[in-house]
């Protein structure tokens, strides 16, 4: 009885660990920019190529990383914070994809906030706990120091370059941004398969070749887009950087939230594993219960 | 008062460091699940039958408490289902390490562990081993309490806890002073204690140690090249990534539930 009794809280507890993963597939109800709400801006810069996303907000003040997270929703952004939830590790594709920020270090993601003129303070805080607000700008850095004078520092655009008023952009639905998210199973080593970048960009071509503004050059995003683990050079801010503007992804690719994929192959192989275990256990125990009563 | 051990405590004491080690290393939930699995195969397996078996259950029940303090921790903050899945996965890690010792706690004595400790240590050695032994031995109060209070009538509920509990405390106190006082008057530690049956390093306690000691090897080395399946993202959450070779790591620290135990030997 008393074993029985611990048989289940061992299956139990085995049962409880993986029942966290699904609990998230249904949060990406948003849809893209409507007017009239209040608009932040967020620059990523990932090394390589810059993207800009004008970002509706869901209140008048929203933290840093809510905004992120906004972006997610409204463009398909990849995004991966660490620490609990408190620290951004990863965007656009690129930074660690596990929960350690700093596995990258010296590379990581430098923050900064921009005055809406082009000019760019670093944060002295974290996104956790910074406001934004309607017409603030917030940028995101992807390289090593650690301060606003060592670490490279986002593109001089202006608010208006990335939140101006544009022609409607036609909702293209951005090709399944969702199934490559899950990186390989017996991979490990790879960050989120590399194709993070390829979210925004193909979207992100469309759109920046149609607009008219001069600051938005559509080059070669996409060639750019698989910058996953190549150690960055400092940027060198004399080179014309690609800066792609991010469009809003249609319903159905935002309604496609990472982890809604299933539970990957390995994870039924460790259950096997665990249910064998337990099983070999139980048997043993009451093998040796026989033996010692008798 | 000699219990006949199995393994020599030595190998038991890597063990158990090793497969904490490895714990320490990963948040995943499934190599966390498969460690459980292994401690309670180890602990069916090779338990000294007596009142120290019960401290499995102990661990295993302290290990659950921590893991929902530790996520209800969270409601103190920003609640969603990252931050909750962070905290149930520190938690269950907390309580993977407390379950491993609850299994060290049953399949070993603690004092064949002081007497391995040199003579110079052999104070920090005493008290680390009453340290250790007091769960077991709380265990072992708490039932002795509860018998005699059944027998006079008492029921047991939450309102007589603190008539168990008040006996427990003042007889653990004892227990200890007593058992430091005859440990110290048999000479442990001071050059004249007997050798009356030592344990052996048997090849299987050598191949115990060994294993476990690579498998927190592989474990440290995957940690420090940073596996991205040993810590999941949990904020946007996704379903954490398994790697077969982690879960034969693991697997490895099972062989002392499979070497024959001396004990049952006739």
């Amino acid at each position: 009885m008393k074993a029985r009794r611990l048989r289940l809280l061992v299956v139990g507890l085995a049962l409880t660990f993986p029942a966290f993963g699904p609990a998230v597939a249904g949060t990406g109800v948003s849809c893209a920019a409507v007017g009239g709400a209040p608009h932040a801006a967020l620059v990523i810069d990932n090394g390589s190529r810059t993207s800009t996303y004008c970002v509706a907000l869901d209140d008048s003040s929203v933290s840093g990383l809510h905004l992120i997270q906004l972006a997610g929703r409204q463009y398909g952004l990849q995004y991966g914070l660490g620490f609990g939830g408190q620290a951004v590790c990863q965007l656009d594709g690129t930074g660690p994809s596990g929960g350690d920020c700093f596995a990258d270090y010296p590379d990581y993601w430098g923050y900064w906030h921009g005055d809406g003129d082009g000019n760019w303070s670093w944060a002295g805080s974290g996104a956790a706990s910074a406001s934004i607000g309607e017409g603030d700008m917030e940028g995101w850095v992807w390289g090593p120091g650690d301060s606003g004078t060592t670490h490279a520092s986002p593109p001089a655009l202006a608010f208006g370059d990335v939140c101006e008023p544009e022609p409607e952009p036609s909702p293209s639905p951005a090709p399944s941004p969702s199934p490559s998210l899950d990186p390989a199973p017996a991979g490990g080593g790879t960050t989120g398969s590399g194709s993070g970048g390829s979210d925004a960009s193909p979207g992100a071509d469309a759109n920046a070749s149609g607009a008219a503004s001069p600051a938005h050059a559509s080059a070669s995003a996409r060639a750019n887009a698989h910058a996953t683990r190549t150690p960055s050079a400092e940027p060198t801010p004399s080179l014309a950087q690609t800066i792609v503007r991010a469009s809003p992804v249609g319903a159905l690719a935002a309604g496609a939230s990472p982890g809604s994929g299933g539970p990957p192959a390995g994870a039924l192989l460790a259950l096997i594993a665990v249910a064998a275990l337990g099983a070999a256990g139980w048997l043993t125990m009451r093998r040796r219960r026989a033996l010692a009563s008798r | 008062m000699h219990r006949d051990s199995g393994l020599h405590p030595g190998a038991w004491i890597t063990w158990a460091t090793c497969a904490g080690l490895v714990t320490f290393t990963t948040t995943n939930p499934f190599y966390l699940a498969l460690i459980v699995a292994v401690s309670f195969f180890v602990y069916a397996a090779q338990r000294i039958p007596g009142p120290t078996a019960r401290s499995f259950r102990l661990f295993a029940i302290a290990g659950l408490v921590t893991v929902a303090v530790r996520t209800s921790l969270v409601f103190l903050g920003t609640v969603d289902a990252g931050n909750v899945a962070f905290a149930a996965l520190e938690g269950a890690r907390l309580a993977t390490l407390l379950i491993i010792f609850g299994t060290f706690n049953a399949v070993t004595d603690p004092f064949g562990v002081v007497r391995l400790a040199p003579r110079r240590f052999h104070e920090p050695a005493l008290a680390a081993a009453l340290a250790l032994s007091i769960a077991p031995r709380t265990v072992a109060m708490v039932g002795r309490v509860r018998e005699a209070q059944t027998l006079r009538g008492i029921p047991t509920s939450w309102r007589t806890l603190p008539a168990l509990a008040v006996p427990v405390l003042e007889t653990g106190m004892e227990e200890a002073l007593t058992l430091a006082e005859s440990m110290d008057a048999r000479g442990h530690g001071r050059g004249r204690r007997s050798r009356y049956r030592p344990s052996r390093w048997t090849p299987a306690a050598v191949a115990v140690s060994a294993s476990a000691f690579a498998s927190a090897a592989v474990s440290l080395a995957a940690a420090w090249q940073q596996g991205r399946d040993l810590h999941p993202a949990t904020s946007p959450l996704t379903w954490p990534q398994v790697r077969p070779a982690m879960l034969a790591v693991i697997g490895i620290l099972a062989l002392p539930g499979v070497v024959r135990s001396p004990r049952e030997d006739p």
